[in-house]
């Protein structure tokens, strides 16, 4: 479902991105981690299209970003960290504009949108402007209308950020519902917690390059360790530590 | 219920329209008294242009021989300029709705194609970047139906033209942005820009220098000046300059001649059309491109081994400075004899540092102020001609009212949305020991300090220009200096009134309604005081008394300066600091 190939970003003279080569199987739920300036948000952008790679491919359900980017964005879904919003717009109307930018008729919008309000608790504040909705319910719209054309792939950087136990737990067990029912996953996140709770995979970048993927337990006898991923992650990125440093590497 | 599919760029336009009738909405909540205030600024600005254009165009083209063809050139030159200044709009707000948007990121990562995403931006950069001057010409060719008798179909015909006018400079503006993007980072831009104006003022200074007039010549002086001027502006008629067939299709359908206004009108509109098909339909691939260089580059210089060996030795100074005295020039420059506590020290070298760093923000005020610097330089080659004290005297004060202009848009620009700007980083500097009030008030003196030299400068070279006294000098150096803390003081004030702490452009802060109100309250004050001042001017203004000082008359016109500038600017300040000390962040 999402392919990368020999995928390399440069920032002017420095590699944010090198070489990192991952396939991710339909319905896999995979996570991504990584300390700062590691190449996390630069892989996502170019699994997005938001950025090019320098050389590489990315494929998203068998398109290839760059050349059939209408393909693959009509399958995809990405919600950043710090997602857009029309502050003049109500929920509703921006889950109604999002299903549209899909191409979803207005009985598929209003179908998926039923299902999808009431389970992220939006049904009190779906016809308020959002501008005045705190950053966590903005993060529920965000997610919600990502969700409402039920997207192949799913990609989302930071999820819980701004979120309280109780929201973040109804995400968690949406994505984890969504993925057994066959959408692909690829999340970004600093929670070592997260990852090792929900993902089927997880990899770790670090200056640029996957240093190590694998399920929990296989990523912790990679690193020799028996206690939490925390250690086994610490492990696998302090190996690394001779590879020239990212440090600097400009924002996209 | 309805199935059918709506195009992306519909939606799009959809979505802008419902927000900006939303944003009209939001009006409401404001004072009626301060809404009027603006309405009635608004309509009192048309009617007094059109006045205005609708006088000067008679008084001009009654001048007998030349007078339609004087007016003929005002009108090239004034599209000719007006185009100059809508490419470097479009090219600055197109630059930023397509690299620095949020909106723009978003719709990339949705399945909207980019040549459309490409085209809403354009729509978008081209009607923000172009709103003033439609508002601007707009008493202009009212009054020059109005002076000439057109036909009614005169005025349809010419919202039409100026319609597909504004188009050119949006596409080419688009398209410079494109390019720029592609090749140039920040510093590189900087750089250019900088050059670019230098260039282009000098080129000014050179196409306009007045040349000597000899005492023979004064007797024969209107023609010659007529002559040189017509000689000097015909740049403005050259053939393949879009304002050029604007104004000939202006003229002509105003003369009668549709033949040659619709020759003009349909080369414009072939023009339109091609680079309107091009853009439409052509450009995505590239602003994608550009996008994901802007996105994805380091420093354009590193090429270079000079830079490099530079940006070596800056980084080994800097640790150096670090273990011995951590601090770079700015720091050290303020820190001179410890007169400035340090934190006061921070914030100022804070807002100097995000002022400079802001290319596209400087490099208009900069042109302003370089514009009105090249005119007051000029001044000096006209003080022979303006043989009248009256005259001398009547320049000198528009020179203040142009000062002050120039200084309102700055202030509005920049000062106003400075508190809005904190908001965003309260978690450190609202904050910090040295409290929110104090760094509103800082903010203050800090732009009133930095303006002053700017005003007080330009204001004592207009004075010496014009060949005036001591007295006169300090009397003008003087009413500048009044007029640039209360213009800091009404732009910091309305700021801290009316915040708007969710956005981070300074543009869209600076177009809501404090920034509106700011800049309608600032031109009102701009014109009473200038008018107070000259119609009291100690000076007088009949011949007989020009050179006799009253004292009565400077101290009575003074007091209700001073006066009127302290409640028009203490008022917003105090109001704005009142509001700042209960402000919940």
């Amino acid at each position: 479902m999402i392919e990368l190939h020999n995928v390399v970003k440069h920032f002017g003279e420095v590699r944010a991105v090198n070489g990192i080569n991952l396939t991710v199987p339909k319905g896999e739920f995979f996570c991504v981690l990584g300390p700062n300036a590691a190449g996390k948000t630069t892989t996502i952008k170019m699994i997005v299209g938001l950025i090019k790679p320098t050389s590489g491919s990315a494929r998203v359900a068998g398109y290839d970003v760059q050349t059939q980017p209408l393909e693959a964005r009509a399958r995809l879904s990405y919600v950043p960290d710090f997602p857009f919003l029309y502050d003049k717009l109500t929920p509703w109307e921006f889950l109604r504009f999002t299903g549209q930018l899909f191409r979803m008729s207005d009985a598929a919008i209003n179908r998926e949108a039923a299902e999808l309000v009431p389970r992220f608790s939006l049904e009190e504040w779906l016809n308020k402007p959002i501008e005045g909705l705190s950053h966590g319910t903005r993060q529920r719209v965000a997610i919600a209308s990502a969700l409402l054309h039920s997207p192949e792939v799913f990609v989302i950087d930071e999820p819980m950020v701004g979120l309280d136990p109780h929201h973040a737990r109804i995400v968690k067990d949406i994505l984890k519902e969504r993925s057994r029912k066959g959408m692909t996953l690829f999340l970004s996140t600093h929670q070592i917690g997260v990852a090792e709770e929900m993902a089927d995979r997880v990899g770790i970048i670090h200056r640029g390059q996957l240093v190590a993927v694998g399920t929990a337990d296989e990523l912790r006898r990679r690193a020799g360790v028996d206690g939490a991923l925390e250690q086994a992650f610490l492990a696998l990125t302090e190996e690394q530590e001779e590879v020239p440093s990212n440090e600097g590497v400009p924002r996209p | 219920m309805n199935d059918r599919v709506v195009s992306p760029l519909r939606l799009l336009v959809d979505t802008a329209v419902l927000t900006a009738w939303r944003r009209l909405l939001g009006l409401k909540e404001q004072s009626w008294f301060l809404l009027s205030l603006i309405g009635v600024f608004l309509v009192g600005y048309v009617a007094l242009s059109f006045t205005l254009f609708f006088g000067g165009l008679r008084f001009i083209g009654r001048f007998p021989g030349l007078g339609g063809l004087l007016v003929e050139r005002l009108l090239f030159l004034l599209f000719a300029f007006l185009f100059g200044l809508l490419l470097i709009s479009n090219l600055i707000i197109a630059y930023t709705n397509l690299f620095r948007n949020r909106e723009t990121a978003f719709l990339l990562t949705l399945p909207v194609p980019r040549q459309t995403v490409l085209q809403w931006k354009l729509l978008e950069s081209t009607l923000v970047a172009s709103w003033a001057f439609l508002f601007l010409i707009a008493p202009l060719l009212a009054a020059y139906g109005l002076v000439n008798r057109v036909d009614w179909h005169f005025y349809p015909m010419v919202v039409l033209m100026v319609g597909m006018f504004i188009v050119l400079p949006g596409i080419a503006g688009c398209w410079l942005a494109l390019q720029i993007a592609r090749f140039l980072d920040r510093r590189a831009f900087q750089v250019l820009l900088v050059a670019v104006l230098v260039t282009a003022v000098g080129l000014i200074l050179f196409k306009f220098r007045p040349e000597p007039v000899t005492d023979e010549a004064l007797e024969t002086r209107v023609l010659s000046v007529i002559d040189r001027l017509l000689d000097n502006t015909r740049f403005a008629q050259f053939p393949l300059l879009p304002s050029y067939w604007l104004s000939s299709s202006v003229q002509s359908w105003s003369e009668g001649a549709l033949r040659t206004a619709l020759f003009f009108f349909a080369v414009l509109l072939s023009y339109v059309l091609f680079f309107g098909f091009l853009a439409m339909t052509r450009l995505g691939d590239s602003f994608y491109e550009a996008s994901s260089i802007v996105h994805g580059r380091g420093s354009m210089f590193v090429r270079w081994a000079w830079f490099q060996r530079l940006e070596e030795r800056q980084r080994r100074l800097q640790q150096l400075s670090l273990l011995l005295r951590p601090r770079d020039w700015l720091d050290a420059l303020l820190a001179w004899r410890n007169l400035v506590p340090p934190d006061v020290r921070a914030l100022v070298a804070k807002d100097l540092r995000v002022f400079w760093r802001d290319t596209t923000q400087w490099g208009q005020a900069l042109m302003l102020f370089g514009l009105l610097t090249v005119y007051i330089i000029n001044l000096r080659h006209f003080t022979r001609q303006l043989d009248s004290p009256f005259w001398i005297s009547l320049v000198s004060f528009l020179n203040l009212g142009a000062c002050a202009l120039n200084l309102a848009t700055l202030t509005t620009r920049f000062v106003f949305p400075q508190f809005s700007l904190e908001g965003k980083r309260v978690w450190v500097v609202g904050l910090a020991p040295i409290g929110l009030v104090q760094i509103v008030r800082l903010k203050f003196w800090l732009a009133s300090v930095a303006t002053l030299i700017v005003t007080l400068g330009l204001i004592l070279l207009s004075c010496s220009m014009l060949g005036l006294d001591v007295a006169h000098s300090v009397f003008f150096a003087a009413a500048i200096a009044v007029m640039t803390f209360t213009l800091n003081a009404i732009a910091v004030g309305l700021g801290a009134l009316y915040p708007n702490f969710k956005e981070t452009n300074p543009a869209k802060i600076v177009s809501g309604f404090g920034g509106t109100f700011c800049l309608v309250l600032s031109f009102l004050y701009i014109v009473s005081s200038v008018v107070l001042l000259a119609v009291a001017s100690p000076w007088g203004w009949r011949p007989d008394t020009l050179d006799e000082f009253a004292p009565a008359k400077a101290a009575f016109s003074w007091t209700i300066f001073v006066l009127g500038s302290v409640l028009a600017g203490w008022l917003p300040l105090r109001l704005g600091l009142r509001k700042v000390a209960v402000t919940e962040l």
